[in-house]
């Protein structure tokens, strides 16, 4: 697992570019150290600021006349941010990773300045490719969907802001820039989240994301300052290096770190300050896929970026794996519990985040970004289908029962599982010896796999029990095979501390119990277990009732201009929401 | 003084006794005024004021507006638009004041067109008289909360398949959310309600004792429980409807559902339970006061209303008086005694009218009719190697038959049961499969393993659009065998050779194909198609229970094509020339293409008609498509056929697409008469066309038959329309961008939750500027003798309902020239030739 014997690519370009060792370096060399990454060259530098702008100018440009005009630039923009992106990912594998300084826009003494300084490395421009992919998509599919809405000026602009701002906050390597881009992302989806501004119910979901969002920002602009004042930059390659130079965390570091994991757990929305993501289908279709596919999960590039820092303070980390894993669990087990299909996916990307905060906390930085770009691309898809559903549960009406699985075909497959994971493992050359926190993920997959060798393949005729080993066995293969290539792509961002066996004894224990409780659910949907904790996770545990009223109760949210019809006794007079598509 | 003594005269048991009987006749009349409301995937349109149908339409709307406060209108400025760009005459204005016997000007009424009316506010419920005294500005609405609760549980209870886990059924609707409420710290955290398990604790179990126990401590006056209950049910109108499709579809097995009846009881807790925690407030003295003078509201409603119904008279006028000119210049129907090349039928369905004219235009051989789409087809389908029944006829009706697919002999014997078992697997697997993907526990390995694939489908949805259409029943069957498969009636255990010529004969009669066949018939089914669309099944032939007539019209050919059955239809004196092939189609009608299908079984000497027939299709096709364009937002291609149909292609596969057709929007007429009677008039796709020769149907019974079937069909979607439009809140689902399915197939959410949404989304009805759907009752045009017709009314209560209480209007086209209106009063009034 640990990268020192794999020679990444960011480690390669990195000593090409500035061999100098850094453990060698003392703090004060380092703030006057030139440059950690090669400055690219200006073509590479303009392709990288293209993107930010080339949204900016969708959203800005006040076309006048049709909002088709309006539409067209978007989508031309988006497909040339596509463009852009590519490019520079070829780029980046053909020239190595960079940065371009830019200017600096205001200094602070000490603290170092704010740069507009942006980098193209193993993080930022995958990144930079799944939100312009994404974005791309999004806006293709918004036109057609949103025809003759109302506010289609409103939602575009909301839209490219967004986007413009997604793109910066992954580009950037100043913190502090990285910040505003961060405020900046909340706030233009602040607009497209309440799109429909006399939804009551969309108003207050916004409220509540807007709450959790200047919470996690103060978080992080107090990381980010106490960071500044510690190593003296706010640069990130700078920051890192200077942090690595030092010879342990110092005080305000560690508290540093706990302020980045409290930040991005904010901003993943995991428990109990979950509820605004659940409920912000208040917002168009197209709205809530971006919202899961391409902002929830920036918590995550925050802790892989800045990995290094967090993962050298085993608090921090042991605050990630905590919040990560039980958000991971309860918010799957809630989710079983939906009865919409949007609702239904929102819970999953609750748990699908803390699942990705928990690999961050066991220091998986390459599983944590296979899983986040991945998630992004399934659960993009997920949404914008969503309509869907009535065909699929057609096709579930269509499907002859499922015959009742054995306790020991169960055994069986769970048996199964774990030998094939563990024979893919060793196809790609893992060892779990060398990494324990791989035993916690390979227990995972291989209780996943179990249901699908359990129940079809062990009970069907030779050639599709064939067929069930095959695709398990691919399935592990694949998986095993994403985590060496995302481990060799990632490369020294991945160093992390080895996290306790405590945590990986902790993570096992927690999906061992989701496992039980799910089979046990299945088996016996009439049983005491499943009859007893039903209600609770159908009301998930009313954490988001007491946020909800804390929040009320700190800083209530105001109601719509014009109420929704149904709400007022005299509703027949202001009843036609005709015309008000 | 009154008031306060009824208040403190303590409940006597007496009064207990004497409740209970009227009581029940209170809750079951409440809960007959609720329309049911049908699955996703069977969505079928129905007219959600069918409960009020014995009161006149005036009546109903005032009841609506007094107890939920629902319009059935449309706001006086869209008249007034109306009005000034002259799509309503004075003259219409005129002739609905005099029809209506009002005294009133038209001058008064246009002036009454600048102020909306003042209709009073709807009577409160126990939710309405606390929510009165918060600040809602600040607060979340009771209503709304309750709203919600209900809806969440209700989704949890009738779930059809989107959870993996669900509640204890047990007992009922109302135990189940008893229980499930006992622990519920919602009432306190969210809305401040303290001690709410602890007062639900003491909560009768049973829903016919608590709604007893609630009426005594709420004080509503007994004749108004009635009304107090509907009111009830319609704050909570789309589960309520949801509950009375359980009991339609229980009584049309001869059995009964009763969750409608626990569903009341619920909310009636609701109102019981704020009544005690706020005892202060005299609630129960508000609630008596209130509604001890509901029927004076709902008088008050009525009279409000009386100058817009003139309004939507006068707009009704409007639309009938140039179809009623065009009707009575019928040309002679001599040209058809030239027996055709091809008669085509197809589903009455206003979206038929369009192409029916455009076929008629590519080739004067064609002769087209007009009948039910399931082409009495009393049937259901089960897809071969599944476990879905579904049926495939109107919902009125319960089905006689199943129908499967079978494979033909010459392919082997076992071929179908190959087929059928691969299929079996092959699902399994899928559910398998997704399990996996969506498990609680596997999800995780899924997204990282597999995620990074959605790149490719995203990739393909945004440019291909998906590619080709595929349907549900094709999928898990491969490509080569679908051609293979056909629906048949079983072979054995189905209907004998007796059976099969009584169906085969009732169809023709029925469709008045019993002389001078072409050689080539066609029955033309019809559906639609669209991608990611959870109304999908609204484009497709309501009288097939919201699927594609496509097995309807294959059995029917089948049938009449079996040359037993021929033999048979000849012994009964109906006698179909040898020469006669009957073949099925299915018309698209988002595309406006036609697909033939079995015509490998068709002998060789029908092969050059079927290849002229299929280039008459291609090009009333292509001439349909032009007609459309415009409406699609697609006019610039109109002249441009590739191009047109590319554009229209597009949109079946686009998942973007949230208009991919219109439906029948704009239904605004009936006609039941030959086609000879309408076929020289542009109908614009407004038109149900029902071909119907009374000189053929000698007792009538196939007139009394379309007046009670067809005619109320008819009635279901074209009031479906306008509910959807003048009241979507209630009536019709909202915005589409907002939808989030439940259930699985139940129903949807506008967002996050609420109460489930029944009817039409807003973008089949309006395309972001306009309406698309004008709200007119149906014009229904008979041609058939007067006396019969009067007889079809003095026997269904139904009809007569539907025609004295103004839910329609009929016309009666005389052989002749002549075109009679009738009158709610049961006179018959010429009108007059311009």
């Amino acid at each position: 697992m640990k990268k020192e014997q794999n020679v990444t690519i960011n480690e390669f370009y990195l000593c090409k570019t500035a061999r100098y060792s850094l453990t060698q370096r003392n703090h004060d060399d380092i703030t006057n150290m030139q440059t950690l990454l090669q400055e690219l060259p200006v073509g590479r530098s303009a392709l990288l600021a293209a993107v930010p702008l080339l949204y900016l100018l969708a959203a800005l440009w006040s076309w006048p006349g049709a909002v088709n005009a309006r539409w067209r630039l978007a989508r031309l923009c988006a497909a040339a941010a596509v463009g852009a992106g590519v490019v520079s990912f070829i780029w980046l594998l053909a020239g190595g990773a960079g940065l371009v300084r830019g200017p600096v826009l205001l200094t602070l003494g000490n603290f170092g300045a704010l740069h507009l300084s942006l980098r193209s490395d193993a993080l930022g421009a995958l990144m930079l490719l799944l939100v312009s992919f994404i974005g791309w998509v999004i806006v293709g599919y918004s036109q057609p969907y949103l025809s003759g809405e109302r506010g289609q000026p409103r939602y575009i602009r909301g839209l490219m802001l967004t986007l413009a701002a997604v793109s910066l906050l992954v580009l950037s390597n100043n913190l502090l820039l990285l910040v505003l881009a961060w405020t900046g992302t909340s706030l233009a989806l602040h607009g497209l989240l309440t799109f429909f501004h006399t939804r009551p119910q969309a108003l207050v979901a916004a409220h509540k994301k807007f709450i959790a969002s200047r919470v996690a920002d103060v978080c992080l602009l107090a990381a980010v300052v106490l960071m500044g004042q510690q190593l003296g930059t706010l640069e990130i390659d700078q920051a890192i290096a200077a942090a690595k130079a030092l010879p342990a965390m110092t005080g305000p570091l560690q508290a540093a770190a706990l302020l980045l994991a409290l930040s991005a757990l904010l901003k993943c929305a995991q428990l109990p300050v979950h509820g605004w993501l659940i409920q912000v289908m208040e917002a168009p279709t197209p709205v809530s896929a971006l919202l899961h596919a391409g902002v929830v999960n920036l918590g995550g590039v925050l802790l892989i970026r800045l990995g290094s820092l967090v993962g050298d303070v085993p608090a921090a980390q042991a605050l990630l794996v905590v919040v990560g894993s039980i958000t991971a669990v309860v918010a799957a087990l809630v989710m079983m519990t939906r009865i919409s299909i949007k609702v239904s996916l929102a819970w999953s990307t609750c748990a699908q985040m803390g699942f990705m905060m928990m690999q961050c906390g066991l220091g998986l930085y390459d599983l944590a970004l296979l899983h986040l770009v991945a998630h992004s691309l399934y659960k993009a898809y997920a949404f914008l289908g969503a309509g869907c559903a009535v065909e699929q549960n057609r096709l579930q009406q269509m499907t002859p029962a499922a015959q009742p699985v054995s306790a020991g075909r169960w055994l069986l497959g769970a048996v199964l599982g774990m030998g094939l994971v563990a024979a893919a493992a060793l196809v790609w050359g893992f060892s779990p010896a060398k990494a324990p926190a791989l035993w916690a993920l390979g227990g995972i997959v291989s209780l996943a796999l179990t249901p699908l060798l359990a129940g079809s393949v062990l009970k069907a005729s030779f050639g599709w029990r064939l067929v069930g080993l095959a695709v398990a066995f691919a399935i592990a293969l694949a998986y095993f095979g994403l985590h060496a290539v995302f481990g060799r792509w990632l490369g020294v961002s991945s160093v992390g501390a080895v996290p306790s066996m405590a945590l990986v004894a902790w993570v096992l224990g927690c999906f061992a119990l989701l496992f039980v409780v799910q089979g046990a659910v299945r088996a016996r949907p009439q049983g005491a277990l499943a009859r007893g904790l039903y209600p609770w996770l159908f009301a998930g545990l009313y954490l988001d009732e007491l946020f909800t009223r804390l929040t009320f109760r700190l800083w209530p949210a105001r109601a719509p201009t014009t109420p929704g019809t149904l709400s007022k006794p005299a509703a027949l007079a202001n009843a036609h929401t005709s015309g008000d598509l | 003084m009154n008031t306060l003594a009824e208040s403190l005269t303590p409940t006597l048991d007496t009064t207990a006794t004497r409740l209970l009987p009227t009581l029940d006749v209170a809750i079951d009349a409440a809960c007959a005024r609720i329309a049911p409301t049908w699955p996703l995937d069977r969505f079928i349109a129905v007219n959600p004021y069918w409960g009020q149908l014995e009161r006149p339409i005036a009546a109903a709307a005032a009841q609506l507006a007094g107890l939920s406060g629902s319009p059935m209108l449309m706001p006086r400025s869209w008249y007034k638009q109306r009005f000034e760009a002259g799509h309503i005459g004075r003259q219409h204005v005129q002739a609905a004041i005099t029809a209506a016997g009002a005294q009133v000007s038209v001058d008064a009424l246009v002036h009454g067109l600048s102020t909306e009316p003042a209709i009073p506010a709807r009577l409160p419920l126990a939710t309405d008289i606390v929510d009165a005294g918060r600040d809602l500005g600040h607060v979340m609405a009771w209503r709304d909360y309750i709203t919600h609760h209900i809806s969440q549980t209700c989704g949890a209870y009738f779930d059809q398949g989107q959870a993996d886990w669900g509640p204890d059924h047990s007992g009922g609707l109302y135990p189940s959310w008893l229980r499930q409420s006992a622990h519920d710290f919602s009432p306190a955290m969210l809305m401040g309600y303290s001690g709410f398990t602890q007062r639900l604790a003491t909560l009768p179990t049973e829903p016919m004792a608590l709604i007893d126990t609630a009426l005594r401590a709420l004080r509503v006056p007994t004749e108004a429980h009635e009304a107090y209950f509907t009111a009830l049910l319609m704050s909570i109108n789309g589960w309520a409807s949801w509950c009375a499709y359980q009991r339609w579809q229980a009584r049309l097995a001869k059995g009964d559902d009763v969750q409608i009846v626990h569903l009341l009881a619920v909310r009636l807790a609701w109102e019981l339970l704020l009544h005690e925690s706020l005892m202060a407030l005299g609630v129960a003295d508000k609630l008596a006061v209130a509604w001890r003078t509901s029927e004076g509201v709902i008088q008050h409603a009525e009279a409000a209303l009386q100058h817009d119904w003139l309004w939507q008279a006068a707009l009704e006028r409007s639309y009938q008086a140039p179809l009623c000119q065009g009707l009575m210049t019928a040309p002679a129907p001599a040209a058809s005694l030239v027996v055709p090349a091809v008669q085509a039928v197809f589903c009455i369905d206003v979206r038929s009218e369009v192409y029916r004219r455009a076929l008629e235009a590519a080739s004067p051989a064609v002769q087209t009719l007009g009948f039910a789409g399931f082409f009495a087809m009393f049937v259901e389908y089960q897809p071969l190697g599944s476990e879905m029944v579904r049926p495939q006829l109107p919902g009125l009706l319960a089905p006689g038959l199943c129908v499967t697919d079978e494979c033909d002999e010459h392919n082997g014997p076992g071929l179908g049961q190959v087929l059928a078992a691969r299929r079996k697997k092959n699902l399994l697997w899928r559910q398998q499969w997704q399990a996996f993907r969506s498990g609680a526990g596997s999800s995780f390995s899924f997204v990282e393993s597999c995620g990074l694939l959605y790149a490719s489908k995203l990739l393909k949805q945004s440019f291909g659009a998906g590619g080709k259409a595929t349907t549900v029943e094709q999928t898990g069957l491969p490509p080569q065998a679908l051609g293979q498969l056909r629906p048949r009636l079983p072979t054995s255990g189905g209907p004998d050779l007796a059976a099969r010529v009584n169906s085969a004969a009732t169809a023709l009669g029925a469709m008045g194909l019993t002389t001078d066949h072409a050689r080539l018939v066609l029955m033309a089914g019809h559906g639609s198609t669209s991608a990611n669309n959870p109304h999908a099944a609204g484009l497709d032939c309501g009288a097939c229970g919201g699927q594609t007539g496509e097995v309807n019209a294959r059995m029917l050919a089948q049938l009449l094509n079996d040359p037993a059955v021929r033999m048979g239809l000849h012994e009964r004196g109906l006698r179909v020339p040898d020469s006669t092939c009957f073949i099925a189609g299915l018309h698209n009608t988002t595309t406006d293409e036609m697909q033939l299908f079995d015509t490998d079984l068709l002998p060789p000497s029908h092969a050059q008609d079927v290849a002229t027939l299929t280039s008459w299709l291609q090009d009333a096709g292509q001439r349909a498509r032009a007609e459309r364009a415009a409406s699609l937002g697609l006019a610039t291609l109109a002249a441009m056929p590739d191009e047109l149909y590319d554009a229209v292609k597009n949109r079946t596969t686009d998942w973007a697409q949230v208009r991919p057709e219109w439906g029948l929007a704009d239904c605004a007429a009936f006609i039941v008469a030959p086609r000879s009677r309408s076929r020289h008039l542009n109908l614009a796709g407004r038109s149900f066309l029902h071909d119907y020769q009374w000189q053929r149907d000698p007792g009538f019974g196939v007139l009394e038959l379309i007046m009670t079937a067809p005619m109320v069909v008819t009635n279901w979607i074209n009031l479906q329309y306008h509910a959807s439009t003048v009241d979507n809140a209630r009536y019709g689902s909202g915005n589409k961008v907002l939808h989030n399915v439940v259930g699985g197939n139940v129903g949807v959410f506008e967002g996050n939750g609420g109460d489930l949404r029944i009817g039409l989304p807003m973008q089949s009805l309006h395309d972001g500027e306009n309406f698309r759907h004008t709200p007119l009752r149906l014009s229904v045009f008979i041609q058939a003798p007067q006396a019969p017709i009067d007889a079809i009314i003095a026997k269904h209560t139904t009809v007569r309902h539907l025609l004295h209480h103004e839910w329609l209007t009929v016309f009666r086209l005389a052989d002749n020239e002549g075109v009679w209106r009738y009158l709610p009063s049961g006179v018959w009034e010429a009108v007059a030739r311009q």
